[in-house]
């Protein structure tokens, strides 16, 4: 620690005034995480406390979990919200990926009036979105047939409409992620490819997309999240009887706080936190560390 | 193949909007040579080498690979193979499958592809690196695996773009020598592009010496070097004096005053289009120039003599410079080797006389 | 086919496109375009709309009742901009200069939350300031520290809480990559020419980390402005921002044509500022 002794009056006091700055950002860095995960632990806890408060710890139990996994309303909407995630999640990662090549590799006219299109959606905030989808569906009556699908024995009816929605906003962002990879990628990689007999198809399926997976991949977590995190587009597009978790536990919050709620909750925090390592097994397979990708 | 060249190109052009990169150029390149295009960065070799490969096509011209007009072929249909400036291996595969990828795409035997990918391997030193990742290899063993990649489809002329430029420069002295025994065992036609003339010199049977999109010259290494046809060759190929000067009889003998001196000098050779009167540039070597304490210089007939004053004294080892000022616009730089120990023969603020042979100046255009 | 599409790179790009054109156009132009149409028509008596033109809807958005809740949501937003901004600079200087390895993994903990529903976080605070079964307030009246519950709940200051919280990784992650890609080196360049912390600070780390505190300042302001869940949730029905009024036209109040008004304002607002960035950006970027 102490490799240069302190000599004079003015070092000394350099020294002191350096390790007083250091200690003070490390105890701010440990605050500003202490608020940003307190509330969360917090929540988790009371999701086992054996009382209808969550104020006040009255013991443990599993209690509330198993009063989640019987409520059948709330298994319909866990279904629900990962059958919308996981078609819109297809849908807009195939046209996000084909419009970030269209937009990365190509310069043509009107390219600019595409990237705003494409870049809008991002911009305009849930609420606006959500109404303007509403106003479209029902001026033009289209989307409110419901998908019927029966998942392990669960019949789900899924309004096209959600769909339809989560894929507008997803494209965005799954262009945005693979755009980044792309532009990241040595163009050279696949003139060589071509240098070495691959045509055109061939040049993309060896080359082009094995590079470019790691960003498709992302792009598709990316849009998989918002898909389940999205409440204002699916509370207002899905019509009555529909509901996804977050709109369930909207709803259950605007009736009042119980620990059952902290329990899907939690359920909810768990996948985000599957999805995190789904997201950081496949940065280490892409090879580099874009930790901070997504923007 | 019909005329003999293992590329030509014919009156090419190749503008990018506004900017002309390549500017109706003229390249025979015979089959079996170490061809190199040497130039500034943007004097549009490289340009030139992408329109053979295919990734650029000439806004007009023709490229001629083995005689035949290539016309708008792909890449993937042309007979020749690049090894990249920055090698473009690909990295998510393996050395082998590197190595084997364009043979999978020409659909050659499983077995075949083995044994030559094999065979390659050892060729560039390589052997037992078959599954290591391009990430895992040092520089120098990248740029072999790139090598590899392209011999091993035995491509009729290989492409070489600034293939060493990446490497430190020990290793770049070592990789030249092995390029150019690996070319000779080969066989193959290499058109290699640069802007080291060094490396240039060293490597190659003949070198194009580009700027602007022409080119400014075709010839041999010592062609090029002893013989440059004009000032930008004279300069960008190693070191040049230009002494300014006046055309004062077109001869033969002809000769030139040099600004500040009475006496006019001897050339033997003129750039085309030179007339009398015309302001000119006599360009001589450094290590051309003798020099001698003043009015001690031997005369000779065809010897050229200036006299001067040492400006400057620079020891560099192998030799020492001598910076020369003849008047208040010109000096030169003369190299004399240190064949003595203690080097020193001249002293800065002495008075000196300089001589060249006629046959070693060249007079160029202002 | 082939051979024009090797020729005209252009219509391949657009072929690319078109799905996304397609999807974009559909979906969100046409919504858009009938938003900003409804906002001109007359009120249905159950929702719906009447196609008679009139500019009323925008006479009553500027109404002194709604205007004062647009006003007071800019408020709100740009306090949660500035609160998010001095919280999450240090938070983000703080990680720039730790080592490589723990700084990854001060980033990936700073993704939990951030990819963690927003519902949940606001419901966290939710159960942490409720007024009289919140868990502050239950442990400050058991410790005997206050005797009357804390307004921490149904007012502004929640709201403001529950979206700095809300919104905090959005604004340090953009000045973490500003200051990240910043050379430290710098700094000793400048303690070299006799800067001491301060002055190194102001003349030499802060200037370069703007376009990230930009960047961070756009995403949290968007998003707070047009906040609908955290007003929702922890303004208790008393405290509202602009995007629970616009949703109670459609709710409550079946006025399409006004709630389309106020859609239209707000996103005009954002586009404002959203042209505003992209140009000062470029501007940035030209220097």
């Amino acid at each position: 620690m102490s490799a240069i002794i302190p000599e004079t009056r003015a070092s000394r006091m350099a020294h002191l005034k350096q390790r007083i700055s250091n200690i003070s950002l490390n105890f701010y860095g440990i605050l500003g995480y202490l608020f940003l995960y307190t509330p969360i632990v917090i929540v988790v806890i009371f999701s086992f406390n054996d009382s209808r408060s969550t104020a006040q710890w009255a013991g443990f139990t599993t209690h509330w979990y198993v009063d989640m996994i019987t409520d059948s309303q709330i298994i319909i909407s866990l279904w629900n919200s990962l059958f919308v995630a996981i078609v819109s999640t297809i849908i807009s990662t195939i046209i996000g990926t084909l419009a970030a090549m269209g937009m990365e590799r190509y310069r043509f006219r009107g390219q600019l009036g595409m990237d705003a299109l494409l870049y809008l959606p991002v911009i305009i905030p849930d609420i606006a979105m959500a109404i303007m989808l509403l106003l479209f569906f029902n001026l033009s009556g289209i989307g409110f047939e419901v998908w019927n699908v029966n998942i392990f024995g669960i019949n789900l009816a899924v309004p096209y409409s959600v769909i339809i929605g989560h894929v507008a906003f997803n494209i965005a962002f799954v262009a945005i992620v693979v755009r980044a990879r792309l532009s990241q990628m040595d163009r050279t990689l696949e003139e060589a490819a071509q240098d070495l007999y691959a045509n055109t198809w061939e040049t993309f399926r060896k080359v082009t997309l094995p590079m470019m997976m790691p960003g498709i991949l992302g792009g598709a977590l990316l849009a998989f999240t918002l898909s389940l995190d999205d409440f204002a587009i699916t509370f207002f597009t899905s019509g009555a009887g529909f509901n996804t978790l977050p709109v369930r536990v909207f709803g259950m919050i605007k009736k009042g706080v119980t620990p059952k709620i902290n329990a899907i909750s939690t359920l909810m925090l768990a996948m985000s936190l599957i999805l995190i390592s789904f997201s950081l097994i496949s940065r280490k397979r892409g090879g580099e560390d874009q930790s901070i990708e997504m923007f | 193949m019909i005329d003999g060249f293992a590329v030509e190109l014919r009156q090419v052009v190749k503008k990018f909007g506004q900017v002309t990169a390549v500017d109706k150029v003229d390249l025979q390149i015979r089959d079996g040579e170490f061809f190199s295009m040497l130039g500034p960065s943007g004097c549009g070799k490289t340009t030139s080498l992408r329109m053979i490969a295919g990734f650029e096509m000439p806004t007009s011209g023709q490229v001629f690979i083995g005689g035949e007009p290539q016309g708008y072929l792909p890449p993937y249909q042309r007979p020749v193979n690049t090894v990249f400036q920055h090698y473009a291996l690909f990295p998510h595969m393996s050395v082998y499958q590197n190595i084997a990828f364009g043979m999978e795409m020409q659909k050659v035997d499983k077995n075949e592809i083995q044994q030559r990918v094999g065979e390659t391997l050892e060729m560039v030193h390589l052997s037992g690196m078959d599954n290591r990742r391009p990430k895992q290899l040092s520089g120098g063993q990248q740029q072999r695996v790139a090598l590899a990649r392209a011999l091993v489809n035995r491509p009729k002329v290989l492409l070489l773009d600034e293939p060493l430029g990446a490497l430190d420069l020990k290793l770049r002295k070592a990789m030249q020598v092995e390029l150019k025994i690996l070319q000779d065992q080969v066989g193959i036609t290499f058109i290699y592009v640069t802007h080291d003339q060094e490396e240039a010199l060293a490597m190659s049977d003949r070198i194009a010496v580009m700027n602007q999109g022409k080119v400014h010259q075709l010839g041999t290494p010592e062609e090029i070097y002893e013989a440059p046809a004009n000032r930008f060759v004279a300069d960008f190929i190693g070191e040049s004096n230009f002494v300014p000067g006046v055309m004062q009889k077109m001869g033969p003998p002809a000769e030139i005053s040099v600004t500040g001196t009475e006496q006019p000098i001897a050339v033997e050779w003129l750039e085309d289009g030179i007339n009398a009167g015309d302001a000119v540039v006599v360009s001589v070597r450094p290590e051309k120039i003798r020099i001698h304490p003043m009015g001690q210089a031997p005369t000779y007939p065809a010897m050229c003599r200036l006299s001067g004053q040492v400006e400057k004294v620079i020891y560099l080892g192998t030799d020492t410079r001598y910076l020369v000022r003849l008047n208040e616009e010109s000096a030169v730089v003369v190299r004399l080797q240190n064949i003595i120990s203690g080097g020193g023969h001249f002293n800065e603020g002495e008075k000196v006389d300089i001589r060249w042979d006629s046959a070693h100046a060249r007079v160029f255009k202002e | 086919m082939r051979e024009k599409l090797q020729r005209f790179p252009a219509l391949r790009a657009w072929l690319l496109l078109l799905p996304a054109t397609f999807w974009l156009i559909v979906f969100f132009m046409a919504p858009l375009v009938i938003v900003l149409v409804y906002s001109f028509l007359e009120r249905g008596t159950y929702g719906g709309v009447v196609w008679n033109f009139t500019f009323e809807n925008f006479q009553r958005v500027f109404d002194m009742l709604y205007f004062s809740t647009f006003l007071r949501s800019i408020y709100i937003a740009l306090l949660t901009t500035i609160i998010t901004l001095l919280i999450g600079y240090p938070l983000a200087y703080f990680i720039a200069t730790r080592p490589p390895e723990r700084r990854y993994t001060l980033v990936l903990a700073l993704m939990i939350p951030f990819w963690t529903n927003f519902l949940i976080r606001t419901y966290a605070w939710l159960t942490l300031l409720r007024t009289n079964t919140g868990l502050i307030n239950t442990m400050l009246m058991s410790w005997g520290i206050i005797h009357e519950p804390l307004p921490l709940f149904g007012n502004d200051f929640a709201i403001v809480l529950g979206l700095v919280y809300g919104w905090l990784p959005d604004m340090v992650l953009p000045i973490y990559a500003a200051l990240d890609r910043l050379d430290f080196g710098l700094t000793e360049a400048a303690g070299d020419l006799y800067a001491s912390g301060f002055p190194t600070f102001r003349r030499v780390i802060w200037p370069l980390s703007i376009p990230g505190v930009v960047a961070g300042a756009m995403l949290v302001f968007i998003p707070s402005l047009g906040a609908f869940v955290a007003p929702a949730i922890l303004g208790g029905g008393k405290s509202l921002m602009i995007g629970n009024i616009i949703s109670n036209q459609f709710l409550a109040a079946h006025d399409w044509p006004f709630g389309a008004a106020l859609s239209t304002l707000m996103m005009t607002f954002m586009l404002a500022g959203t042209l505003i960035y992209f140009r000062a950006a470029k501007r940035g970027d030209a220097q």
